[in-house]
């Protein structure tokens, strides 16, 4: 799987995780309204109690009336009959309550017409009937007993007496119609109070189980994806695993190839110089030859000695370049042997180590009217070697291209920082223009006058060294006023650099 | 050196071969040089046909060996002569360009007599060689059997 591959299967994986915040806010919107009907319905349940307790009330009001007039009637007959006073007394009581009986019914029925009507009539053919009775009790009081049977006997009011009971009659039986109603409405709500509840209930549970099923595919797809994000990882380490081991090859096979290619440029360079040499020692005996042959012939014996500087010029022109050419194989040489060479990290006091450059470089200080200022440097562990070779080329650098007229002045600090120290050195030469600054570190390449002894390979060597550390180096500068090296190295320089050993 | 001592040189670049000549014969060395400029044509004279080596039995042999050659490393040579047992007791000089440790290691290991790295400069490479060649001319070389 390559590193491309692993991308979009990992972005493929769509996270559904569940929503219960909407969840939550459904089931709150249920039980709201489950309430909300509820209430309303315990409500109506409520009135529909009071309208069949008020219709109670009003058949209990209509049957008052019927006996109230039955007792009326029962005690004028007894009367009538008897004439005892009791009856009289007991018939008054029962008319005195007629009316305000009535008056409650009509009270009751305020809000229904029919009733309303009903009773007015039903108030007519009583007070009638009242009258009535008055009349014969009146003639029985004053001595006509014969003329208040005859009444009663002959009845004047029948129709009407049968016409109010039709009329109570009538009323109950609308009564019992609405008590049947009411009733029916009462029990209609408590069973939709019931089936409400019910589904409600329902409601929740299913909220309950939509969620948790929710819930379990969010956690499914969460596993899912986790596990997916775990064989992404561990193939990305294998890949960078891979990616590593083949940069490391690469480079050790730039390294054998720098080293190889070194070594082979130089054995034809040995034979140019060596039979330049040659040349040169022919060229010696030739001319002292042809010198001899002149004088022998008489003439001119350093006439050619035009040729002969000539000669001496074309061999010196060759030499110098084989000599450069040389130094700069010895240069590639020398870095990639460097980059073979394995790092041996030791407890170091860096502060001890550039002292010990310092003193080192005495002459050199002295020559210069230079002097190198050394702060609080940390101990690290790191190679020995590798240090001093970083230092020394910093500092030879910052002693080389001084200032002209100024002493030169060279600082070493050192910033601290959690793994990484970052040590700097400063100096206030000639400066290096902002268009050189990278390529000061490349190899053979130098910057500015070029009037100083020099291959161009210090610096290129120091960054060669800080990146094998895993470190960094940075540069700062203004042209006529000095440079700042900034090189940060891990504090503690791994042990397993990866390098074979090529000796 | 005896008159009688041939000298093997296995050099593959014949300009090498040639200083290392001249610088030989400037220090005095007038044995017969025998020069070959692969490992093949070499292995082919220093063992006959046979591969057993008896060819030069009763002669003295010193072998001058490169080790970069274009068709064999003069460590399986050296390795060849040093378990032959009529050549094994013959001086073998390695003279090559290489200053790997580990490589000099090993041809010690295999039965180098002397290890020489071939200086890049050459003022220096005509003074190895012409201090090389005053070496020669003071050392014993057996006789092959």
């Amino acid at each position: 799987m390559s590193l491309s591959d692993a991308v979009p299967r990992l972005s493929r994986v769509r996270l559904s995780l569940p929503r219960p915040t909407l969840l939550l806010l459904l089931g709150f919107a249920i039980l709201i309204a489950l309430s909300a009907v509820a209430l309303s319905l315990v409500n109506r349940s409520q009135e529909d109690a009071t309208r069949v307790a008020h219709t109670l009330r009003v058949m209990n009001a209509i049957s008052q009336i019927q006996v109230l007039i039955r007792r009326t009637e029962s005690a004028e007959r007894g009367y009538l009959i008897s004439g005892a006073p009791g009856f009289l007394r007991f018939y008054e009581v029962s008319k005195a309550q007629t009316g305000p009986t009535l008056d409650e019914l009509a009270e009751l029925t305020q809000d229904n017409p029919v009733q309303q009507a009903r009773i007015a009539e039903a108030r007519q053919l009583l007070e009638a009937r009242l009258a009535s009775y008055e009349k014969s009790i009146a003639l029985h009081k004053s001595g006509d007993t014969e003329g208040a049977l005859a009444d009663i006997r002959n009845d004047r009011t029948e129709g009407a007496m049968s016409r109010l009971g039709t009329i109570l009659v009538d009323m109950k039986a609308t009564e019992t119609a609405l008590l049947d109603e009411r009733a029916e409405a009462s029990r209609d709500s408590s069973v939709w109070l019931i089936a409400v509840s019910i589904a409600g209930l329902g409601a929740v549970f299913c909220l309950g189980i939509l969620a948790l099923a929710i819930n379990r595919r969010g956690i499914l797809a969460l596993e899912a994806a986790q596990q997916e994000l775990e064989a992404a990882n561990s193939g990305l380490e294998k890949r960078v695993a891979e990616r590593t081991a083949d940069l490391k090859e690469a480079n050790d096979e730039i390294q054998s190839f720098a080293y190889i290619v070194s070594h082979d440029l130089r054995s034809p360079l040995v034979n140019i110089m060596g039979f330049t040499s040659e040349i040169e020692a022919m060229r010696g005996e030739l001319f002292d030859r042809l010198a001899r042959l002149r004088e022998a012939a008489g003439e001119d014996p350093a006439a050619d000695g035009e040729m002969s500087s000539d000669f001496d010029e074309a061999l010196g022109f060759i030499k110098t370049s084989i000599n450069r050419m040389d130094r700069l194989i010895h240069a590639i040489l020398a870095l990639s042997r460097e980059g073979r060479k394995e790092f041996v990290p030791m407890d170091l006091d860096v502060e001890r180590l550039v002292a010990g450059i310092r003193d080192s470089m005495a002459h050199q200080l002295a020559e210069a009217n230079a002097e190198i200022h050394i702060g609080k440097l940390p101990q690290v562990q790191s190679d020995r070697l590798a240090l001093e070779q970083i230092f020394t080329n910093l500092l030879d650098n910052a002693l080389k291209y001084r200032r002209d007229g100024v002493p030169a002045r060279v600082e070493v600090s050192a910033v601290d920082t959690p793994g990484f120290v970052t040590f700097v050195v400063k100096d206030n030469g000639r400066g290096i223009e902002a268009k050189d600054q990278g390529r000061v570190f490349e190899l053979f390449r130098r910057s500015g006058r070029q009037d100083r002894p020099g291959e161009g390979i210090g610096l290129a060597h120091v960054r060669a060294l800080v990146r094998r550390m895993g470190g960094l180096i940075s540069l700062e500068s203004a042209l006529g006023e000095g440079s700042t090296f900034r090189v940060t190295l891990p504090r503690r320089l791994p042990t397993e650099t990866g390098h074979k050993d090529n000796g | 050196m005896a008159e009688h001592v041939t000298i093997i040189m296995v050099e593959d670049d014949e300009g090498h071969a040639r200083l290392i000549e001249k610088n030989i014969r400037r220090a005095g060395v007038s044995n017969k040089i025998i020069a070959f400029t692969d490992g093949t044509s070499a292995v082919n004279f220093l063992f006959g046909p046979d591969g057993s080596g008896s060819d030069h039995i009763g002669r003295a042999l010193l072998v001058l060996l490169d080790l970069n050659l274009p068709d064999m490393t003069g460590v399986e040579i050296l390795g060849r002569i040093k378990q032959n047992e009529h050549l094994k007791r013959s001086p073998v000089v390695v003279l090559t360009t290489t200053d790997d440790k580990v490589e000099i290691q090993r041809c010690y290991d295999l039965g180098a007599n002397v290890y020489v790295t071939k200086p890049v400069n050459y003022e220096n490479f005509a003074n190895a060689i012409r201090q090389l060649g005053l070496f020669f001319s003071v050392i014993q070389v057996p006789e092959t059997n």
